[in-house]
């Protein structure tokens, strides 16, 4: 997806505008008149600078034929939308069921669902799967000590 | 002498001799599929590095990258797509060198000179660093201010794009570095009330996701289209190397030193260094009409440059504690972890770490010429790994690399969000790399600029009055001013050639 500089630039401004506006809360110390919102507030001016001009060239574009918008061309391919959205979706996912469900459960259904999408044969999906989530699992857990969320599992492991 | 010897017996270890192996395995696979970047291996290697001691975390991270950077030169022979974004510059070269069936001497030819010009880059940090390091103990914070501001400049200058969105990219970067705790008056920024913002951005799942996550993205999204291995049977790739050698040594020797050069410039890496020394070897060669069908001189030059680049960015990196490229952006986020706050005390308090690093180096690259000719000759079986297969992997791998930087989700939910936006800035022509400095030097660049700012307390022209920070503050707005004026003009401020796309990173 491919914007409008204009668009850019103009998603910039607006969020620099907001920083600026935040940093009016920050305290200032008495006798010195540099706080903690001078670093943001230079930062967030430079931005809106640039997010001027960016939109400045942006709309140029536009006048000469540019569209506000140009889409890749995978996006015409639902197959393909689907996989952009699968990975993003498999990682919401994982955020909100692995600390309930535990990590070997959530990871084995993100892997086999993503093999299945992107074609691998089903029997060699489900042995990869497994192998994997156990593989990953004994990497960090068992030999790095990450606490990997048990979950439903925790009796057994 | 002492501190020699105790940096060799650290890391002729058998346990870190063992990760510096498998690290270089790893390097080497990564490096050869197509689609997963050397900065890619670096931002999944740390969460792994984070349980180790600093000598084999640091061994880990030289050997996988400088393993990569030579193993994206095997696809880019063979299928004509780039491992990673450093072999970009001559792939069509390599392919049309293949395609006349020289791809024997091609491959031998990127082997044999990626080992010199990592090894050249290597010496030139040992004599460099300690020197520059010396010179660097008695900066304030205003020679640092400027250092760190001059380092940014860089970024911007050097990167292969368009500068102003460069320019963007970078105070973007600063300004997400500003959520958290501010650095000298402890105020919390942007949190939003949340105790996990509180701690700030955390770099290495942010890395993991700009890095790694908007690459698989981009992945996803075209995990059919596997390219074809051509059919040619591999032979003896040494043969004829040496030839080229005797021919095209100065070529090596200028590659090698460009890259040095370029990486140790902040913001551009192996990549742009290869981009760089192409393009001065067909603007120099006596026989330039040759290029693009199938010559190995500027293979020489691009191919030394890219693996020089490598030592060359751990000079500012180690001295300062501002990266050269992306890699040792993530290695300062290491060091920092490890409690060894990269500048020049470094070499004072912990020389034997610094002289493992150029130990691990050396080895790394002479590990390079066996591991690489295995590499090669199991090429066709690496190449076929089905990337639907390894995507999900992968995805996962990142998943719990960040959650096991916080042990908790907000490592992952920060990979994803910043994931997102790194797809989305690499899809509208922002450069990352600038970002990601940003993010690293964010709080040093804001801690020196206000400590000078209290010390000046209001006059602009102590900036300038120590030597070397005039030195620098000049240098930095000269750079600016050329940067404007030329802007002005209508003409891009850039060093490298128009023709990539901005590549994510090397």
């Amino acid at each position: 997806m491919r914007a409008n500089d204009a668009i850019n630039g103009l998603i910039l401004i607006l969020l620099s505008v907001a920083m600026f506006a935040m940093t009016a809360t920050f305290p200032a110390f008495p006798g010195q008149p540099y706080g903690p919102s001078l670093f943001p507030r230079v930062l967030a001016t430079l931005l809106v600078i640039c997010g001027a001009l960016l939109m400045w060239r942006g709309l140029a574009a536009r006048l000469a034929g540019a569209r506000w918008v140009e889409m890749a061309p995978w996006t015409r391919d639902p197959w393909r939308v689907g996989s952009f959205f699968l990975m993003i979706v498999s990682l919401i996912a994982y955020i909100l069921f692995a600390e309930t469900i535990g990590f070997i459960p959530t990871a084995f259904v993100m892997l086999l669902a993503l093999f299945l999408w992107f074609g691998v044969r089903p029997v060699v999906a489900i042995v990869t799967a497994v192998v994997a989530t156990l593989l990953i699992h004994w990497f960090f857990a068992t030999l790095l000590r990450v606490p990997l969320p048990r979950g439903l599992l925790d009796r057994i492991l | 002498m002492d501190a020699l010897i105790t940096a060799a017996g650290l890391v002729f270890d058998p346990s870190v001799l063992w990760v510096i192996v498998a690290s270089a395995a790893f390097g080497m696979f990564v490096g050869a599929m197509p689609g997963l970047t050397a900065t890619m291996a670096t931002a999944l290697l740390v969460p792994v590095t984070f349980f180790m001691a600093p000598v084999p975390a640091l061994g880990a991270i030289v050997t996988a990258t400088a393993m990569a950077i030579f193993a994206g030169d095997i696809p880019a022979a063979m299928l004509r797509i780039p491992g990673t974004p450093a072999s970009a510059a001559y792939t069509d070269e390599s392919y049309a060198m293949s395609k006349k069936g020289e791809l024997d001497l091609n491959l031998g030819v990127n082997l044999v000179f990626s080992v010199l010009g990592g090894l050249i880059g290597v010496v030139i940090l040992i004599f460099c660093a300690p020197i520059l390091a010396e010179a660097a103990i008695n900066f304030s914070s205003f020679e640092y201010f400027w250092l760190a501001l001059l380092g940014l400049t860089c970024a911007i200058f050097m990167t292969a794009g368009d500068p102003l969105k460069g320019l963007t990219s970078l105070i973007f970067g600063l300004l997400i570095n500003c959520i958290g705790i501010d650095p000298t008056a402890g105020h919390p920024r942007f949190t939003f009330g949340s105790v996990e913002l509180l701690q700030g951005i955390s770099f290495i799942p942010a890395m993991i996701g700009m890095f790694a996550l908007s690459e698989l993205l981009r992945g996803a999204v075209s995990v059919d289209q596997q390219g074809a291995v051509l059919a040619q049977k591999i032979g003896n790739i040494f043969t004829g190397v040496w030839a080229v050698f005797k021919k095209y040594w100065f070529n090596f020797l200028r590659g090698s030193a460009l890259g040095v050069a370029i990486g140790a410039l902040p913001g551009a890496g192996a990549d742009i260094a290869a981009w760089i020394s192409f393009a001065v070897s067909k603007r120099f060669s006596k026989t330039p009409e040759k290029f693009g069908t199938g010559h190995i001189e500027g293979i020489v030059d691009a191919t030394s440059a890219n693996n020089s680049a490598l030592g060359g960015a751990w000079i500012p990196a180690l001295v300062f504690g501002i990266p050269g490229d992306s890699i040792t952006a993530i290695v300062i986020g290491v060091l920092y972890m490890k409690g060894m706050n990269p500048g020049p005390t470094v070499f004072l308090q912990n020389p034997q770490f610094i002289y493992a690093v150029f130990i691990i180096f050396v080895l790394a690259n002479i590990l390079m010429l066996p591991l690489g000719w295995a590499a090669i000759k199991s090429a066709k079986q690496i190449l076929r790994v089905p990337r639907n297969v390894l995507l999900p992997i992968i995805l996962l791998f990142c998943v719990v690399g960040a959650y096991a930087m916080t042990n908790s989700p907000y490592g992952i939910i920060v990979m994803l969000v910043l994931g997102l936006i790194g797809w989305l800035m690499e899809e509208n022509g922002f450069p990352i790399a600038p970002a990601i400095l940003g993010l690293v030097l964010g709080e040093m660049l804001e801690q020196n600029f206000m400590t000078s700012m209290i010390k000046a307390d209001g006059n602009a022209m102590i900036f300038f009055e120590r030597p070397i920070a005039g030195v620098l503050g000049v240098v930095t707005a000269l750079i600016w001013g050329t940067m404007i004026w030329r802007g002005m003009m209508g003409r891009k401020a850039t060093l490298a050639p128009t023709e990539p796309d901005p590549t994510p990173g090397t």
